[in-house]
């Protein structure tokens, strides 16, 4: 925690997210106890921890898809600021003849869609798939989709929504390496545009050190938050994970930007 | 009550069958060609929410209703649709607030309904005799009245498909996506309910109870077998079920076959199924 009063007090962040003293309980066991913790405006802000932390709790309580103790104050534009989803896998039924251009339409065509998609909404579709490098996949079935296709056109789905606030559920589950890296570019690349908010989930401490701006660290309570490189210390780590990550160098994170000590991420000896 | 008379008459010479003359097959003909759209449309929302299990519920629940009727000495043909309403809203309430599985859920209702209405039908002989009826159905003997109410209901039914097709195939595909997104979810899924469960009963007095999900379930999946999309699906569903009713219904009435109406409307919905089958197979060699 002490993380975030030296933020404050160096730079005044504005919250897109405030989570006040939040607390889930299921079946009488406690999943999140007096979380209470900020997403800056603007930012790329992760939320990491091991397994059964709460991570995906938070969100979901974010989105009011279940009860929870406390408060949750968001900010935004409008009165209710938008907020996109992607979730971290969708669970459907691939035999659903469902296109791609369908899939998009369906939340926001007000005329059912067996009497076709209307042309505004087909072209605003194309534009954003566009935005993805995903409009090959217009007319392709949802189901024929592969993981990395999916995960572009359920960003597609997020963006059209124009959200203050994209919430991304581990991006990177189910995308290798190089899909990953590729997708949170183009995260990045889009959140520069748009001026969204970004919130994800994250397991993979190479994405986070290499991406967010503002980390929250969760293991039921906030362990620790603020920028990668005061709060991805080995002693943080070691404490919300248990063991010795040996991934993040904290040291070798300038002031603005974090950066992964992992060896994929090292320059060559002779460079 | 309005008189019918016209729309008959005009039934009677857009299907020129002899059989289309007498006046119980053309109530028969409007029944099906009401109930026929409603049980395609719905079905397709019955594959996509796998709801199969809940619409047999329902239709079990039939007995229950009769017995109601019995109990309260009210026509049965009335006593089972608002019956099985209250089923399908208490199922569905009992299903988003239970930790219990849906199908665990619907079971629990399921041997209930059932063992509640054969204990109190079992009291009465003559009734007894008479479940033969909601067993197989019986679309021949479909009333004025009841046609005017599955008038009623097709109005709602076409409303709310209009107004909620878009939300309620968001829901099939993931609930919490499309809660996420701001479609009102809950309400969404008790109006189906509610609209399914009648329909469903309706159905039960044409094709009776042991065939009244196939008259849900064959149409809906030989159309995601020929349909490139979830637009067309809507439009194969149809045809696959209006054709299947009204060829089902005529050709039961003929001499050389005098077969029950509603087996016969599905064995022809089951025809279309497996031709929907070779043009799937034709297209997966193709491709």
């Amino acid at each position: 925690m002490a993380a975030t009063d030296i933020t404050l007090q160096q730079h005044p962040v504005v919250p897109a997210v405030r989570f006040e003293n939040i607390s889930v309980e299921r079946g009488g066991v406690s999943i999140l106890d007096g979380v209470t913790a900020m997403v800056p405006k603007g930012s790329c802000t992760a939320i990491i921890g091991p397994n059964g932390a709460g991570k995906t709790t938070l969100l979901l309580a974010l989105l009011d898809e279940i009860t929870y103790q406390g408060r949750i104050h968001l900010t935004g534009n409008g009165v209710h600021p938008q907020i996109g989803y992607v979730p971290q896998r969708l669970a459907f039924d691939r035999g659903m003849p469902l296109t791609v251009d369908e899939f998009l339409a369906m939340g926001f065509q007000k005329k059912p869609l067996w009497f076709g998609i209307s042309r505004d909404l087909h072209q605003q579709s194309m534009n954003i798939l566009a935005l993805v490098n995903a409009e090959h996949l217009v007319g392709r079935r949802i189901g024929a989709l592969s993981g990395g296709e999916m995960q572009r056109v359920l960003l597609a789905l997020a963006l059209l929504q124009e959200p203050d606030l994209l919430v991304l559920d581990e991006p990177s589950a189910g995308v290798d390496f190089q899909g990953e890296h590729l997708f949170c570019e183009l995260l990045d690349e889009l959140r520069q545009i748009k001026g969204f908010t970004q919130l994800m989930v994250s397991h993979d401490m190479a994405t986070v050190t290499h991406h967010a701006t503002h980390v929250i660290c969760l293991n039921r309570k906030v362990a620790a938050e603020g920028p990668p490189q005061q709060t991805l210390t080995n002693e943080n780590l070691t404490a919300i994970f248990g063991m010795h990550m040996g991934l993040v160098n904290s040291r070798s994170m300038p002031d603005d930007q974090a950066v992964c000590s992992a060896s994929c991420c090292q320059e060559p000896p002779d460079a | 009550m309005p008189d019918l008379s016209p729309l008959y008459t005009l039934l009677a010479h857009l299907l020129p069958f002899e059989c289309m003359q007498a006046r119980f097959m053309q109530q028969a003909l409007t029944g099906v060609l009401l109930l026929a759209p409603m049980a395609a449309a719905m079905g397709i929302m019955v594959v996509n929410f796998r709801m199969a299990f809940f619409s047999d519920a329902i239709s079990h629940s039939a007995f229950a209703g009769v017995a109601l009727g019995l109990i309260f000495s009210v026509d049965p043909n009335w006593t089972m649709p608002v019956f099985g309403l209250l089923v399908g809203l208490g199922i569905m309430i009992l299903q988003r607030h239970s930790s219990l599985s849906s199908d665990t859920v619907i079971g629990v209702f399921f041997s209930a309904l059932i063992a509640f209405g054969l204990a109190i039908v079992s009291r009465d002989r003559t009734l007894a005799r008479d479940l033969q009826r909601f067993l197989y159905g019986d679309i021949l003997t479909i009333s004025d009245g009841q046609i005017l109410c599955l008038l009623v209901l097709f109005l709602a039914f076409m409303i709310f498909q209009v107004v909620s097709y878009n939300h309620l195939l968001y829901i099939g595909l993931n609930s919490g996506l499309a809660q996420a997104h701001r479609v009102r979810v809950a309400i969404h899924q008790y109006i189906f309910a509610g609209l399914l469960s009648l329909i469903v009963m309706f159905s039960v007095q044409a094709v009776g109870v042991l065939l009244v999900t196939a008259m849900l379930i064959v149409p809906a999946a030989a159309a995601r077998n020929v349909a490139r999309s979830a637009g067309s699906m809507f439009w194969w569903a149809l045809l696959v079920s209006i054709s299947s009713a009204v060829i089902g219904l005529i050709l039961s009435a003929q001499d050389w076959a005098r077969t029950a109406t509603g087996a016969t409307i599905i064995m022809v919905a089951c025809g279309w199924f497996l031709a929907s089958l070779v043009v799937a197979g034709f297209r997966k060699e193709q491709s």
